[in-house]
Order: structure tokens, then sequence, then C-alpha cells
């Protein structure tokens, strides 16, 4: 190549303490691309694209953007030079209006006071441009605080283009959106892109790496492995390398090939579709022909309601893996924090072994078997800044105490170590803050440090919302391992295909009700689709452009032939319409 | 790359329905304007009972009396609210209060020509302290709890060594000035609270005033927006300061001279009524605007607990009681109004 690359990053190391983030990465891309920086969680993509934006001081290595050398001090230096970047840990200010935030840090100023008016005018028509996003609305006056995840993640990319960069980084920007969202942000980065400006995208969705970028880095162990072209590249190549192309089980590796070849639809001479392959097999109790209906059930839930939870009523037996499906926000969220004592139950009676529990606290609920794996390590799974140690122990505690009192400090790092190694964590000592380790490995202790209690009921809040396929995959072999063990899983997943793969029923959700249950053959992605849709897909009414054809992330979107039960625009309500598939209230989901 | 391309949101005219927006704003707007309902409220009952207790309460004596009096606690409390804005807190401002004060009447020595240099002085020895706060929270990151108390005491040790005994002469231009009434009625201390309302509100629609509330709401969110995190919390401590030593100079007006011991009380003083007039000690949310009128509230339930004739050993036990009350206030209403979902069971 003659011209020096847009942007190169050469010989860049990073270490924390004992580990190393990044042992000499390279990387180069060009402007008007979107490029992919893919890896397995802890590989140092994250710690790489936050040496490029400053927010993370390199050991050694340089950075030139158009040839010219950057050395940030800080997001400001970086900012000031064109680079902006939409991080995994929200940056919002959750008290200020959302449109103080998109302008914090760059307001405008008029006889050096706040210019509110010009600050309205620079931020106004990307709040614009993403109403869809916000079903319709355009939210600029409304607190930071009282949108939700996805709407933040949506304000959140809205302040990084309010800098108008010539270098997008979307760290894990998808991971929180609704379908509607991801449409909305895929065109504007295509706009971008013509623009010419360069866009880093980490992701884990295959899908959507397929649907829009132009290029892919791959990093392992804190090193660039591949720069490749995406286009050219077999879908089952890129897995590979995004899976650390260490071996895996053939069934992992075809499932997910074939799924995502499948949906992507895209050029794709793809894998053989294999839909019915799973992860694991399915639970002992179906696997010899027998139907799975031949135990007792486990945990018995009739007719429970409570905020936005309306007479839900399912079985699980011993070691079943029960799978709550549907849109985001139906109540999935709700009914587990119910069961598990952390909302207010309203009705309904929850049978455990046959006899009635009702837990009114987490307390409660643990003492009675349960145990509860959130989504949101950081704020309800985790004590990030204390020892691993510690954060295996807290729930298991009281069991080990002598006389209910003491504790020995060689006990607790003898259980520790042994869950570790069940669970197959890698650490450098147990005395580190849990917030040194990587975000895969963080979430395998959050289910870990259940085992110790021994529980009976596991649930599972989207366990495996922003780690990677790898620690994906062992994670939910730990969640197999505790159903082997007699324990009743129910997990609520906001990708699809996670569902199809782990459980071995799914019941779907909407605004709080169960509409639809779906088992054996029937649990595939596309059922799944048209189910949630189903009563949302009802309401819409007709007529919606091109969107089909163009959807970008396959795990949500229906697959050409799977709307068919529904009635044809059931697919992309959310697309032509912006509230539909939200909990909109006027929504007379009552009807159902 | 303004402007971007806009589409019409499609079907948002006709599908999107105005309730959630309407309610949505107006659970923000409630929740925004609840600690000042609240501190509103306080003060409106605080003034009935006032003025049902003390006879000639609205009286021009009596209103320039209690200005004066409220008018040294209002602005500490003004100075502590910027701090504690921006996620701080500042253990050392009575001290601060105090050490300017003294640097201040031992310049001035009763002498009307040397008054600009001696205010020039107190003001420069305020900024100058609270700049040492600030340098120390923010370069040497120590947890400002601790770090500010440690420097209360070389502060109040400096003032010691300016001022070793209560005495001094303030001028007598100062003195009259502050007792005087403009406009037949309005007292001159009501005019500089008002004063320091309006400076505030310019610091507000400053870019600084915003990082108060950005760094305080969320240091690590500002810092990767490019906010100048550690020059801000530098700021609101020397800012703090500079204010804190106004404090000074309104004590030294009103008593006539100085006191090394005065202001170690309205440390704790000025942050009850920070938290009164709705200010998160958290940091990111309230107002030195609430903040003031808290410091009036206090000051009031000071004055009433004295004309309700509370006999003299129990009047501190009854003031307590009735901080604790009013804080307690406070905090509920702040506390309903900013409420979030006490389980938010994490996108899915």
């Amino acid at each position: 190549m003659d011209t020096p690359p847009f942007l190169r990053m050469s010989g860049v190391r990073k270490r924390y303490g004992g580990v190393t983030a990044l042992a000499g990465a390279d990387f180069e891309a060009e402007a008007g691309t979107v490029h992919a920086v893919l890896g397995p969680n802890g590989s140092g993509k994250s710690t790489l694209l936050k040496v490029l934006t400053g927010v993370v001081a390199p050991d050694a290595g340089e950075v030139l953007l158009e040839g010219r050398r950057l050395r940030p001090r800080g997001p400001r230096d970086t900012l000031a030079a064109g680079v902006s970047a939409v991080y995994q840990e929200l940056s919002l200010i959750e008290e200020f209006s959302v449109l103080d935030n998109l302008v914090l840090g760059v307001e405008p100023t008029r006889f050096g006071l706040r210019d509110t008016r010009a600050a309205r005018a620079r931020a106004l028509p990307w709040l614009e441009r993403f109403a869809p996003a916000f079903g319709g609305r355009v939210p600029a006056d409304e607190r930071a605080a009282d949108l939700d995840p996805g709407e933040r993640q949506i304000v959140e990319i809205c302040k990084a283009l309010v800098r108008e960069p010539r270098v997008l980084v979307l760290d894990e920007a998808t991971a929180s959106l609704r379908r509607a969202q991801v449409d909305v942000l895929f065109e504007v980065v295509g706009e971008l892109r013509e623009r010419g400006v360069l866009i880093l995208f980490i992701t884990h969705r295959l899908a959507e790496i397929l649907a829009l970028c132009d290029r892919a880095t791959v990093m392992r162990n804190g090193a660039d492995v591949a720069t490749v072209t995406v286009g050219e590249t077999p879908e089952r190549e890129l897995v590979e390398l995004m899976s650390g192309g260490t071996p895996r089980t053939p069934e992992t590796d075809t499932g997910t090939t074939g799924t995502a070849a499948a949906g992507a639809g895209s050029a794709a001479p793809a894998g053989a579709r294999t839909d019915a392959s799973r992860v694991r097999p399915r639970a002992a109790a179906a696997a010899p022909g027998g139907e799975p209906a031949a135990a007792e059930p486990l945990l018995e839930v009739r007719d429970l309601s409570g905020d936005r939870v309306d007479g839900v009523s399912f079985q699980v037996r011993p070691g079943e893996v029960l799978g709550l499906g549907g849109l985001q926000g139906q109540g999935q969220s709700e009914l587990m924090a119910i069961l598990f004592g952390a909302r207010r139950r309203s009705g309904g009676t929850v049978l455990l072994n046959g006899r009635p529990v009702h837990p009114r606290s987490p307390k409660q609920a643990v003492r009675a078997g349960f145990a509860y794996v959130p989504g949101n390590r950081g704020a309800q799974g985790l004590a990030l800044g204390r020892p691993i140690l510690e954060n295996f122990a807290l729930p298991s505690v009281g069991r080990r105490a002598g006389l209910g009192v003491a504790l020995s400090r060689r006990r607790e790092i003898a259980a520790a170590r042994a869950v570790a190694e069940r669970i197959g964590t890698r650490y450098g000592s147990l005395d580190d803050p849990v917030s040194t380790l990587s975000g895969g490995n963080q979430q395998k202790i959050v289910v870990g440090k259940w085992f110790p209690t021994e529980p009976v009921v596991v649930l599972m809040d989207d366990p495996a919302k922003g780690i990677d396929l790898r620690a994906k995959a062992e994670m939910f072999a730990v969640v197999a391992e505790l159903a082997a063990a007699g324990a009743a899983v129910v997990l609520g997943a906001s990708d699809d295909r996670e569902l199809v793969e782990v459980c071995d029923r799914v019941l779907v959700l909407f605004e709080g009700r169960v509409v639809d249950e779906v088992s054996g053959d029937r649990l595939t992605e596309d059922t799944l689709i048209a189910s949630s849709m189903h009563i949302a897909g009802r309401d819409t009414g007709t007529g919606h452009p091109e969107a089909t054809s163009a959807l970008p992330e396959p795990d949500r979107a229906p697959a050409p032939a799977a709307g068919t039960g529904t009635g044809g625009p059931a697919g992309a309500p959310g697309a032509a319409d912006g509230p539909a598939p939200e909990p909109a209230p006027s929504d007379p989901g009552g009807r159902a | 790359m303004t402007t971007p391309s806009r589409t019409e949101a499609p079907g948002a005219a006709a599908g999107a329905p105005p309730p959630p927006l309407l309610l949505r704003a107006g659970r923000s707007a409630l929740s925004a304007r609840m600690p000042t309902l609240a501190v509103a409220a306080l003060l409106v009952v605080t003034v009935a009972a006032s003025a049902v207790l003390q006879p000639n309460f609205f009286s021009a004596y009596s209103m320039t009396a209690s200005f004066a009096t409220f008018l040294p606690l209002a602005t500490i409390a003004a100075a502590q609210t910027i701090i504690v804005l921006a996620g701080g807190i500042d253990l050392s401002l009575g001290t601060i209060v105090t050490l300017a004060a003294a640097v201040s009447v031992v310049l001035m020595d009763g002498d009307d020509a040397r008054l600009p240099l001696a205010l020039a002085a107190g003001l420069a020895t305020g900024a100058a302290c609270g700049l040492v706060n600030g340098l120390v929270v923010a370069g040497l990151r120590l947890q400002p709890i601790v770090a500010t108390f440690a420097t209360s005491s070389v502060f109040g040790g400096a003032a010691l060594l300016v001022l070793p005994q209560p005495g001094g002469e303030a001028s007598p231009a100062l003195t009259e000035t502050f007792r005087m009434v403009v406009a037949l009625y309005v007292p001159v201390p009501a005019v500089l609270l008002v004063l320091l309302w309006a400076a505030w509100r310019l610091l507000r629609r400053h870019r600084f005033g915003q990082y108060l509330y950005a760094v305080g709401g969320g240091a690590d969110a500002a810092y990767t927006s490019a906010v100048p995190v550690s020059a801000v919390r530098v700021f609101s401590y020397t800012a703090g300061g500079l204010v804190a030593a106004l404090a000074g100079v309104a004590l030294l007006a009103d008593s006539g001279a100085g006191d090394p011991t005065l202001g170690t009380e309205l440390t704790l003083g000025s942050i009850a009524a920070l938290v009164i007039g709705g200010t998160r000690l958290r940091g990111g949310v309230g107002g030195v605007g609430g903040a003031l009128v808290g410091a009036v509230v206090l000051s009031l339930i000071q004055g009433l607990v004295f004309f309700a004739g509370v006999p003299t050993d129990a009047r501190e036990f009854v003031y307590g009681c009735i901080i604790i009350a009013a804080i307690a206030l406070a905090g509920l209403l702040t506390a309903r109004g900013a409420r979030r979902p006490a389980h938010a069971g994490g996108p899915r």
C-alpha cells in the first residue's frame, strides 16, 4: 500500500498488575469502512480501543491517525482529534437531561456562558434521526435515568455522533438494543461510512458482523491474529477465529454457523443448516426416547402475578432447562425477580417439591433453594471491588461458619478453589478484586458462587449478555452441569438462539402473560420469533416497507419463511411502526 | 456531517401515543421540583411560626437583624454546596471562614482606608485555602472527608497564629454598611444574599457550573465525555474557599470583631443547610438556591427555639431534634421524587 493507513496502531502493550491485556497488538483500518474487532472476552479488544480513545494509557506502542502520532493524555485529546467512542459501560450522567448529556464536554458557549439554544440546534438533529429508536419520540428533555437501557444506549450513540467523529468506536453498542433500534443504528452507520468515517465495531453477534462490516480484525491473548475481509471469509472461519480457534465440540460449531448462515441469508455459502444440533444434549429425561413429562415437577408456578407479571403458570422438572422468551421487557425479568423474592408477589402460588413457598426476600429464597444469576453482573451479581474469594463465598458463607460465626480462611479458600476449578475460571489470585477479571470470567463467578448452596432452582436473567461465544458456551456448560445435578433451571435470554440451544422448553411471554409454549421440534428460532411477534403483529396493522430484506440481525428477524403463521406484516413492526415492540401502555395487549 | 439526513418517524403521528411522553415529562419535572417544594414548604412554615412567636418579626429592624444572622450561614452553605455538588465535601470550610476573617480584621485594624486591601487579602486567603484543599483531594487523591479534616486543623492553627484571641476591630464603614437598609425596608444583608444567588445563577450558566453537576453525578462518565474532572474538582474547592471567605467577611461585619473560633460550628451547619435545601451529599443533584433557603430555615429554627421559651438547657436538644425532622422531611420528599425501580431487572 502506498499511502499510510488512515489509522494505525502498532506494538501496543498494556499490563494490569500480573495480567497482560495487550501484548504488542498491531491494528490498521481505513477511512470509510466498518471494521469489526473480534475476539473472546479478555482478548484485549476493549483495551485496544480504550488505548485509541485515550481512556487507557499504553505501556508501549504508538497510535497514528492519518500519519500523525496521537499521544493522548485523556479522552479530551482524542476527542479533539476526532475519535469518539460508545463504551460498554455507559457514560451518561443519570440526572442530566438527554440534551445536556449529548453536549456534555462540548457545550457551545456564547459570551462565556453555555448557549442552550446552540446546544439544542446541534444535538436535536441526531435525536430526530434516531426517533424511530425511541418509539417515535424525541426525548430531548427527559432525564437519562428515566430512559430504558436500550434508549440510553441510543443516547450514548447520539452523544458520540454529536462530537462529529472521524473515527467512531462502537464497543458492544448493540448488546442492549431492540431490533428496531439496531436497524436505525445500522442505517446511520451506513451513512457515516459513505461520508468517510471509520467505524470500529465490537460485537459478539456474528450476524451483525456479516450484515455491517467490511473488514474484521481478530484478537486473541492481547495480540491481533488475523485481519480479514468479511465478504470473502466463510462464516465457519469467522466463528473459529472469534471463538478462539481452539477445538470445540462439533455440535456447537455447526449449530452456531448453521443458524447464523441460514438467518443472515447474505452472500453465504455456509455450513449445513443443523438447527436441531444443540450445545448440550437435552435433559436426561428427554434423551432415551421417553417423553420429558415423566418426572414430577420440581417447581410449579400457578397464576403468579405481580408488577408486569400477569397470571403466569408453568412447571419445571428436575434437570430441565426452561426458557423465557418473547420480545424484550415482557415481564421475564420481573417474573424471576418475583420468584426470587426481590419483587412483591400480588397473587398466585409457587410450589417447590409440592410444598408452597413464598420468599419475601432474596435471603429467604436462597434458604428455600433458589439461586439467581442476574444479567447486570456489575450492579447485582458481584461486589466488584472485593476479592474473588469473597465473591465466591458470599451466598454460602453461613453454611461453612463454625458455630454460625467463625470463618476459617483455609476452608473458604478450599471451597472457592473447588468452585473455580469446576467452572474453569482463570484468575491471578483469589485475593484480586473481581473487577480485574474479564467479563466472561466475572459472569462465570456469578453463576459459580451458587454451587456451594446446592440450589434446587436456578433463575438466570440473560446471563450471557455481552460475553463472547466461548465464554457463553462454557457458562452454559456450567448451567448444564447444574441441571444434570437435578436442579431446575429457568433461563431468560434476549437472544433467541441461546434459548434454542440451551433450553428444553421455552415459554413465550407477552406483556406479562405466557402466550405460547414451544418445545421439541417446534423449538427453533423461527418459531420463537413468530410466536413473540404474534400479538404485536396483530396490532400494527399493515404496510411495512423494505425492512425484511435489510434486517441485519437474524437472531431476531424473521427469516422470510418464518412469518407465515402470523400474517405477513408481523415480521417488521419495529421498523415500520416504532412503538409496537415496546410495551407501550396504549397497546391493548389485554385483547389477547 | 453536521446534520444527519432526517427521516420521518414512520407512524409516529398516528401510532405513538402521547400519554407516556407526558407522563415521563411530568415525572421528570416532579422529581426535579420535589426538593424545591420541600424546602419552600419548610420556609413557609418557619416564617409563619416566627411571625406568630416573634412580635415585630417583619419590622425593618427585626428584618435587618435576622438577615444579618442568616447571611454568614447561608454563604458558607453556598460554599459547601459548590463543593458537594462536584462530589466532594469540605470539613475545613469553617476554619477557612475563621482564617479569612482573622486575616481581614488584623489587616483593617479599624481603619476604613485599609478596608479594600484587607477584604482582598481575606478573600485571597480563602481562595488559597480552597486551592490547597482541591490540590490535596484531586491531586493526591485523598478521601475528601479525611483530607479536609486534616487541613481544617492547619487552617485553624494558622488562624490562631494570626489572631491569638478574640479581638481586633473591623472597619466602621464595613459594619455600618452591613446594618444599612436600602429602599426603606430592604436590609443590605438581604441584598447580598440575592447577589450571592445571582452569582450562582451565572456560574450555573457557565460550563464549569454544568461540569460541577457532571463530575458529582458520575466522575467516570464525565471523564470519558472530555470533562476536565481534576480541574473541576480543584475549581470547586477553590470557589468554595473564596465564598467561605465571603462568609468570614460577613461574620466580621456582623460582629465587628474577629474571633479565631467562631467559624467552626458553621461547618456542620452548612452541611445540614444544604441537605435541607435538597442537595444530595453524593453530589450531582441540588443547587445553591436550595442551600440558601435551607440556611435561612435553619437560622429561623434556632430563633424559634429561643422565642418559643424553651429552657436554656434544653435548647440545643430541641434544636437538634427539629433539624433531624427537617432533614428527614427533605430527604423523604427528595427520595420519593427521584425514586427509581428498586429492582431494575437488567436490560433484556
